[in-house]
């Protein structure tokens, strides 16, 4: 029991940082708080699907495109719409809002429901980890989640674009007066945000089945790691979704699982009340708190 | 030399120093004053009394979405903005639900009691994070119905997924009519009373500069507390509302839907005006119906108006309107070029 | 004074104005005489909802093309006006649904109204509508408190109907369990369900089966609908050496169940309802995963019965008309039901609501999903076709087929144990 929580558990971590990555790192460099994040993730999820069962291309040619897609897509939204209300928050957040509800809506209404909208697993089968049987898939992810973030540590601590994109999140100002362009970094930290998310959807969604309504579901996880972690920290985002993680699944193997999905939710209020600005969210405490 | 025109726009000549004295010089003008605030009470009015049976409930739920555009209109002019109506709206709902069903007390009672614990419950449960600023409040407001949502599914408190049916209703729908209009106006004339009071000042200033406040030697808390209570209180009214009006409750009065409409009111209609709210609610509330046909694409077509209006006309419709109606418009040569600034 | 009349006169020209518009905008269609109407409130978004309405065109049309319904001494057609309820959808709220449905009625004027709405909460709020505007209605929602609602005001109540009901699983698949027990000795069961109302019902009372039965209940699971790891659940079966897995599913995360139960290799039958598995097309998008899972038609006409000829030529009218059904619950007692009402008010000789009720407290009829007869204005379900209307218990084989395991009169092959036990 107790091995079969590790190893599901780290599973379960890693899948809720993966999901939660997207939206932390727009928000980190841009404070764009991309709330068509779920929107995005069932899009890239629907198009991957639409090229490999309709169209017949190759799998990773179609997940390769559709991650594609979604990247434009985030800079599309940032140049058509955000530009425009940059510094309004909640202007930000409503036409981002909008926009996700328009884009699950449209495919609810364009008939995404039902069991056929399902992307096949990369490899069949299964492995013995620590006598847990555990999906191929699964270790996919987790293979892939961790090379996403060396990759990312790695873009943002040792390339020049990287550099750019610190700047803009320390000081935009200051940023702007050494030549950087924070027009354009926002909007490729929302191309950035959303390739992760649609990544993320083209792992995890094979899993499933793709559902409209899990648009929602991911949005609210996604916030729920964010807060916890401090909105804009990769590493808050990885220790809350690993706190998360091994909640959730402590919570259903030992209290019930019908709680699996308030306790997360609980968890957060109750770091709201402690810390209002997330565990590793420090330089914003004195702002944010009032 | 270039000659570019510019748009220049001067006051009607009635208006004098401020916004509100007026030299006024004859009937016509007391009448353009007085028409464009008496147009939607009695045309409201009228409508709500001649339209067919079936739009008489539109109406009812159009009043009654108007008093939640009016409250989150409130609660963003004091920096709280919500995006989860829905939940103020769920626990009046399940409060007066459950003074009816449990404690068998009578429509009169349940419904003031509901609005009463449903906003100190309300107020309790925001309470957290009311230390933040920016977008926590927004996050924390969408993900509580939510969870509560699912507690009431897995608990089965309430009734769980199946609700309490068979609640009170009331009497008749003239009378509920006439209640929701006259709870409409009471809700809008005195939010606006209230905003324009001293008092009403600390609240705008908790979201224009929360630290005068501060400075003031004011607790921010403690009024933004007071502002959650007034906001939800109106929001559970509108709850316990519904709720007899239906006569029964479920989960769904935790539906995102509710916590959409309110926003896209105050949007269409014009954000911090408590007037827009209304006009937006409105136009909003038949507008929907009228889409009922397009099933599941009416949220599209929702959401759309939402985004459109937030990025092409960030001021609402209100204002706007307001600027047509009140000034008057030219087009002159301005022949120094126009600057930058 | 000339300027006060002409306000006067602007407001009175208003009031004009709106009342005029009012009465343009506002109008109600014209009733246009002649066809009977059939209203469909329902959440067409969710699949079942949307092949029960494909089930009712199709015998609409049959009904149809025969020349229409006999109300006394006219020939009347049926028409079909559906609307959208939305009400499968999270995040809408009841009002909403109940309005739609309120629309229908006040615009579309249905005489009468088949499968309803889709959510167990909406039904139970729409029969006080139904019953105000008294129009008969045969609905759909597998809710388990309709019969004590209606019972609790039998008279106010009259015109509604209802096709299925949750306990009904628990007798089919306790039948199937005890099956089991008899042929390989099972006694360890795990109870996995969808946190919803409908199906925790079912699975207390397959709950309480177990316990009478003297098996051993090894764990009771709820899921939240949207779940997607179901590990804890078969962790805990396996190690405790569970021999049936007992799922209730209808949302679609419920297929990775399945994928798991693979994956991590239990030894265990499954044996319940999960919709994603439930059409033919299944097999398609989960392959041989599958295999062996055992699963339960709620309306035996869903499927194609050879030992039922009723069943098999639904079926095939189905597949012919629409393509082939992906379902086991909705399409074939909603044909039932427009043949039962149809049945009705040919028996009435008139479309008052009243008579039309009583008589279809009185049908007896064959149905695609077996004798369709009312017991407290609920479907008889048994274990005969030619009896009662019967739910089927399935098991997917080899070659993607699914074979009819029980009830006996129309099964076409035994259980088998999954590869896994073997």
């Amino acid at each position: 029991m107790l091995l079969s929580v590790l190893v599901y558990g780290f599973i379960n971590s890693v899948i809720l940082a993966m999901v939660a990555l997207g939206f932390s790192i727009t928000f980190g460099i841009s404070r764009v708080a991309n709330f068509s994040h779920g929107g995005f993730y069932i899009l890239g999820g629907i198009f991957t699907w639409y090229g490999l069962i309709k169209l017949g291309m190759p799998y990773f040619l179609s997940a390769g495109l559709s991650i594609i897609i979604i990247g434009a897509l985030g800079a599309l939204m940032y140049k058509v719409i955000l530009i425009r209300l940059r510094g309004l928050e909640l202007s930000e957040v409503i036409a981002t809002l909008s926009l996700g509800i328009v884009i699950l809506e449209l495919l609810r209404g364009l008939g995404v429901f039902g069991y056929e909208f399902r992307n096949p697993v990369f490899m069949d089968g299964s492995v013995d980890i620590l006598g847990v049987g555990v999906g191929i898939q699964r270790i996919i992810i987790v293979c892939a989640g961790a090379l996403l973030l060396i990759l990312l540590h790695f873009f943002v601590h040792h390339t020049k674009m990287g550099l750019a994109f610190r700047g803009v999140a320390q000081q935009e100002h200051t940023a702007l007066s050494v030549g950087i362009n924070p027009d354009l970094v926002s909007m490729l930290s929302l191309a950035m945000g959303s390739v992760m998310c649609a990544l993320s959807a083209v792992l995890i969604l094979p899993l499933g089945v793709i559902s409209v309504d899990e648009g929602y579901d991911i949005l609210i996880k996604a916030l729920a790691v964010c807060i916890i972690g401090g909105l804009e920290s990769t590493l808050g985002v990885l220790v809350a979704a690993f706190i998360i993680g091994y909640i959730e699944v402590l919570t259903s193997m030992y209290i019930s699982s019908a709680l699996t999905s308030v306790v997360p939710l609980a968890c957060m209020l109750g770091i709201l009340l402690v810390r209002p600005s997330g565990i590793f969210g420090k330089s914003k405490e004195i702002e944010e708190r009032v | 030399m270039s000659t570019e025109r510019r748009k220049e726009r001067i006051d009607r000549p009635i208006k004098a120093v401020t916004d509100d004295i007026f030299c006024l010089s004859s009937i016509r003008e007391i009448a353009y004053l007085v028409i464009p605030r008496m147009l939607p009470v009695v045309g409201l009015l009228l409508l709500a009394f001649l339209v067919p049976p079936y739009w008489r409930k539109v109406m009812v739920i159009t009043f009654v979405m108007g008093m939640m555009a009016l409250s989150w209109d409130f609660m963003a002019s004091c920096g709280l903005t919500s995006l989860g109506q829905a939940l103020f709206f769920a626990l009046g709902a399940y409060s007066a639900g459950a003074a009816n069903h449990y404690l068998g007390l009578p429509i009169y009672l349940s419904i003031p009691l509901g609005t009463l614990i449903g906003a100190v419950i309300s107020t309790a449960c925001i309470y957290p994070t009311l230390g933040l600023r920016g977008i926590y409040f927004s996050v924390v407001t969408l993900i509580i119905p939510l969870m509560l949502m699912r507690v009431v599914e897995t608990t089965g408190i309430f009734g769980g997924t199946e609700g309490i049916t068979g609640l009170s209703p009331f009497p008749g729908i003239i009378v509920t009519i006439a209640l929701s209009m006259i709870a409409l106006w009471i809700t809008f004339f005195g939010l606006r009373r209230l905003i324009d009071s001293d008092y009403g000042h600390i609240f705008v200033a908790l979201k224009d500069n929360d630290r005068a406040v501060e400075a003031s030697g004011l607790s921010i808390r403690w009024f933004k507390v007071q502002a959650i209570f007034i906001g939800s209180g109106i929001c559970c009214f509108c709850g316990a509302f519904m709720t007899h009006y239906y006569m029964s409750i479920g989960m769904s009065a935790f539906a995102v839907d509710l916590s959409i409409f309110p926003i896209a009111a105050s949007v269409v209609g014009g954000m911090g005006t408590l007037v827009g709210p209304l006009l937006g609610a409105i136009i909003l509330g038949p507008l929907s119906e009228a889409l009922r046909a397009f099933g599941s694409f009416r949220v599209v077509i929702y959401a759309a108006l939402l985004g459109t209006f937030i990025v092409m006309l960030p001021e609402g419709l209100f204002p706007y309107l307001a600027r047509k109606y009140q000034q008057i418009e030219r087009w002159v040569e301005a022949p120094g070029g126009i600057s930058e600034d | 004074m000339a300027i006060s009349k002409i306000l006067s006169k602007t407001v009175m020209l208003l009031v004009a104005f709106l009342f005029i518009a009012s009465q343009a905008a506002f109008a109600a269609p014209a009733e246009k005489g002649a066809p009977i109407i059939i209203g469909v409130p329902s959440s067409f978004k969710s699949i079942e909802a949307a092949e029960g309405l494909k089930a009712i065109t199709l015998a609409v049309e049959e009904i149809n093309a025969k020349g229409g319904v006999k109300v006394g001494n006219e020939k009347k057609m049926l028409k079909i006006e559906s609307i959208e309820t939305r009400d499968m959808e999270p995040g809408v709220p009841l009002a909403d649904a109940l309005l739609a449905n309120e629309k229908l009625i006040l615009e579309k004027k249905p005489h009468v109204i088949i499968q309803g709405p889709t959510r167990s909460e909406v039904l139970l709020a729409a029969m006080d509508l139904y019953a105000q505007y008294k129009i008969p209605s045969i609905n759909n929602a597998v809710a388990s408190k309709f019969v004590d609602q209606y019972k609790s005001n039998p008279e106010k109540y009259r015109h509604c109907f209802r096709m299925f009901d949750g306990k009904y699983v628990v007798a089919g698949l306790g039948k199937v369990m005890e099956k089991m027990n008899k042929e390989f000795g099972f006694k360890k069961a795990y109870i996995v369900v969808q946190d919803a109302i409908w199906a925790v019902g079912i699975a207390n009372g397959m709950n309480a089966w177990y316990k009478n039965n003297g098996w051993e209940v090894v764990g009771f699971d709820k899921y939240p609908t949207g779940a997607s790891d179901f590990s804890s659940t078969l962790i805990k079966a396996k190690n405790a050496g569970v021999q049936v897995v007992f799922p209730i599913f209808d949302m679609p995360q419920s297929g990775i169940l399945v994928q798991q139960w693979k994956d991590m290799k239990v030894p265990a039958v499954f044996a319940g309802f999960i919709s994603p598995l439930m059409g033919s097309n299944a097999w398609k998008t989960f392959g041989e995963k599958i295999e062996g899972v055992i699963n339960i038609v709620f309306d035996g006409g869903n499927l194609p019965l050879s030992k039922y000829p009723p069943a098999k030529k639904f079926y095939e009218a189905y597949a012919k008309r629409w393509g082939e059904m992906q379902v086991g619950h909705k399409p074939a007692v909603d044909y039932d039901g427009v043949y039962a009402m149809v049945g009705a008010i040919e028996r009435a000789g008139s479309l008052d609501p009243d008579k039309i009720a009583i008589e279809l407290e009185k049908t007896n009829m064959v149905g695609a999903t077996g004798r369709i007869h009312f017991k407290d204005h609920q479907y008889v379900f048994g274990d005969d076709p030619k009896v009662d209307a019967i739910s089927v218990v399935y098991q997917w084989k080899k070659g993607g087929k699914r074979v009819p395991i029980y009830p006996d009169s129309v099964a076409e092959g035994v259980i088998e144990k999954p590869a896994s036990m073997q």
